[in-house]
């Protein structure tokens, strides 16, 4: 009788030990995969902020009003060839 | 026969072998051997295991810290988790200032040594630095020196990519300033630390900067983490920050301001635009500016950032406090007339005078025509302490709070000190000094109903509440007069806009230095547009124009003139006033000084 009881509780000690290991194996692949999505998105947050730099650089005024100018031959509107309209409320 | 005995022998021996001998019968025991010798093997094994427990307990109770600690430090690490600095935007969320991180190259000097020539010259021409300036930085007893900071992403990959022992690198943050040198002044830079040093970047110093974090975390063979050990310190990222600039007025008055500064050839200029209805700083320009994502050469002038910082006698800007105090305590109405001529006047031993003898002037004429005359007659009426009020609520000489790092008081003398000539010429703005922020944001009780409010550099969601100085009466009537210098009979009709009424007042001082008022001059206009509903107020400074004309009329009111029209337009304002052709006398008449 104890004979079997000790086999049932040596086979459970080493499933529950066996488990473990596979619960700590699981937990540090998961845990690296974390990691992995946190500096994927660390890396896009800073992608975000390059992108919004290029964006104010070359939508700067200064680059605009350059290229109005000089290439698409541009000028400044003046009143004068200005034609106002007045939009009268109902 | 003699053959086989010792055959059976041997069997023999076997046989009783195999059948074992009785234990007590084995001859070892026989040997008689001397009983020391086994007590000190005894003894030795005692000693031996006493031994190993002793040191047993001495690892284990006495230098477990520092055993753990030696652990650790093999296999746990703390890693450092950077926090980003803010962002700053203008009012439309366009991008002024940001952060990227980029790499820091660092050598241990002693371990680069062996590296080979052709390497260490290839990292020189990565670091853009000559062979000659690598090996110096490389010469030296320490085992730290940092070889370039602030090297862009792709260049330090390739350098790491060479190899070379002892180079490393360090994760740091650069800032950049998409707008250059246009928003320089009211941006500000940060140093190679990423802390502000000028600017909103040092105004807003606290809010911008992060709080890095930390966590201590096991590493594996190949480096990558596996698990936390304590709990993570999280890092908390600076907070952006949105000022109320608009990227589109700063460039317009940036460039005006340039252009007006060349054609005059003035040694430095200002501009402030200001939102008449929130208080807001829509554009803030000064020359000579600097490229803050290039510091190498900046000289003091150019960081100066005038609008703030630099105080000058305003002269007849400061003309309508004075009237409208006096229109607000009903000494006087638009059309009291004084005599100016025959523009000279002697107070005490001092004299003053006009620059054109104009006889007598109605109290509307003399902001018109910019008499000093008219002006000092109007103050002498009133008592000092009145006039120092004025002043002093509309916040001249008083430390402004607009939450910009440098801003500076200007000086208003206490009225007890003030003597009869004082009081004369501080009337059209001698003898005192302002900033021109001060004087823009003296202005709004003209361009709002007679409310001061306070000013802003970041973006205001709700109107504010002001503080009464002058009735609203007053306020329309000043306005009504600020509207006829510009007109052709003022002494500023170059800054007439077409499609809109504006008015303003100009300002032409002499330069004060060692004390000693000199023949330079700081010309300077404010002015209010549009003039049916006060939108915006734009102050105006130009230093030692010398380019002919110094008057403030014809020097800073073109660059009024322009920056509004342009201004006006970008915020989608409808045009006041049907007139499109201007007219400007030929000449203009010139203000007193």
């Amino acid at each position: 009788m104890t004979g079997r009881l000790s086999f049932v509780v040596t086979a459970m000690l080493v499933l529950c030990a066996l488990s473990l290991v596979n619960a700590q194996y699981q937990a540090r692949r998961l845990f690296i995969e974390l990691e992995r999505a946190q500096s994927a998105a660390r890396q896009l947050d800073i992608d975000w902020a390059q992108l919004q730099l290029d964006q104010s650089t070359l939508g700067k005024n200064s680059r605009i009003e350059a290229l109005a100018r000089r290439d698409l031959n541009m000028v400044s509107l003046t009143p004068e060839r200005t034609q106002y309209l007045t939009v009268r409320d109902k | 026969m003699t053959r086989m005995p010792p055959r059976t022998n041997v069997a023999g021996g076997r046989v009783a072998a195999s059948r074992g001998v009785a234990f007590s019968a084995s001859p070892v025991l026989q040997v008689k051997m001397p009983a020391w010798r086994s007590r000190v093997v005894l003894f030795v094994l005692f000693m031996a295991f006493l031994t190993l427990a002793g040191r047993a307990l001495w690892l284990q109770g006495m230098s477990t810290d520092f055993l753990q600690k030696q652990g650790a430090s093999r296999y746990a690490r703390t890693l450092e988790l950077p926090a980003t600095r803010g962002k700053i935007t203008d009012r439309n969320g366009q991008v002024l200032a940001s952060s990227v991180p980029v790499k820091a190259i660092w050598a241990i000097p002693d371990d680069v040594q062996e590296a080979p020539k052709d390497k260490l010259r290839e990292l020189a021409k990565l670091l853009g630095m000559s062979d000659a300036e690598l090996r110096k930085k490389l010469d030296s007893d320490r085992n730290f020196v940092y070889l370039k900071r602030q090297v862009e992403q792709d260049t330090a990959d390739k350098i790491v990519k060479l190899g070379i022992a002892g180079i490393e690198t360090r994760k740091e943050y650069k800032r950049f300033y998409p707008e250059g040198e246009v928003m320089a002044h009211v941006v500000g830079f940060t140093n190679v630390e990423d802390t502000g040093q000028d600017g909103m970047e040092l105004g807003s110093q606290k809010t911008l900067a992060g709080v890095t974090g930390s966590r201590r975390v096991i590493k594996d063979r190949l480096g990558r983490i596996v698990e936390d050990i304590e709990a993570v310190r999280e890092p908390h990222d600076g907070k952006d920050l949105t000022l109320s600039i608009d990227s589109k007025i700063q460039y317009i008055a940036f460039t005006q301001l340039k252009e007006a500064v060349e054609k005059n050839k003035a040694k430095a200029g200002g501009i402030i635009v200001v939102d008449a209805r929130t208080g807001e700083v829509l554009a803030l320009a000064n020359l000579p500016t600097y490229n803050p994502n290039d510091r190498s050469v900046l000289t003091g002038a150019q960081l100066r950032n005038r609008v703030l910082t630099d105080t000058f006698e305003p002269g007849s800007t400061l003309k309508p406090f004075t009237v409208a105090l006096a229109l607000d305590t009903h000494r006087v109405t638009p059309s009291t007339v004084f005599q100016t001529s025959p523009g000279k006047m002697t107070i005490g031993t001092a004299t003053i005078g006009d620059s054109h003898a104009h006889g007598p002037l109605t109290v509307a004429q003399i902001i018109e025509k910019s008499s000093n005359i008219g002006t000092a007659k109007i103050a002498l009426e009133m008592p000092a302490q009145e006039m120092w009020e004025m002043f002093t609520n509309v916040g001249l000489g008083q430390q402004p709070k607009f939450g910009f790092p440098g801003a500076v008081a200007g000086r208003v003398r206490p009225y007890k000190a003030w003597r009869p000539i004082e009081q004369a010429t501080m009337s059209y703005g001698h003898g005192i000094s302002v900033s021109l922020i001060q004087l823009a944001h003296a202005y709004t009780i003209f361009a709002r109903n007679g409310d001061l409010i306070p000013l802003s550099f970041t973006k205001v969601n709700d109107s504010p509440i002001g503080q009464r100085v002058i009735s609203e009466n007053t306020a329309l009537q000043m306005r009504r007069m600020l509207e006829t210098v510009v007109a052709p009979g003022g002494t500023a009709p170059q800054a007439q806009v077409p499609g809109y009424r504006v008015g303003g007042k100009t300002g032409t001082a002499y330069k004060i230095e060692g004390g000693k008022y000199v023949k330079k001059y700081v010309s300077s206009f404010v002015g209010i547009a549009p003039m049916s509903d006060p939108r915006l107020i734009i102050a105006v400074m130009l230093d030692e124009p010398s380019a002919g004309s110094h008057f403030g009329g014809t020097v800073a009111g073109p660059v009024f003139a322009s920056v509004t029209a342009n201004a006006l337009r970008a915020l989608n304002v409808a045009p006041d006033s049907s007139v499109t052709n201007i007219i400007i006398p030929k000449d203009a008449l010139e203000e007193s000084m």
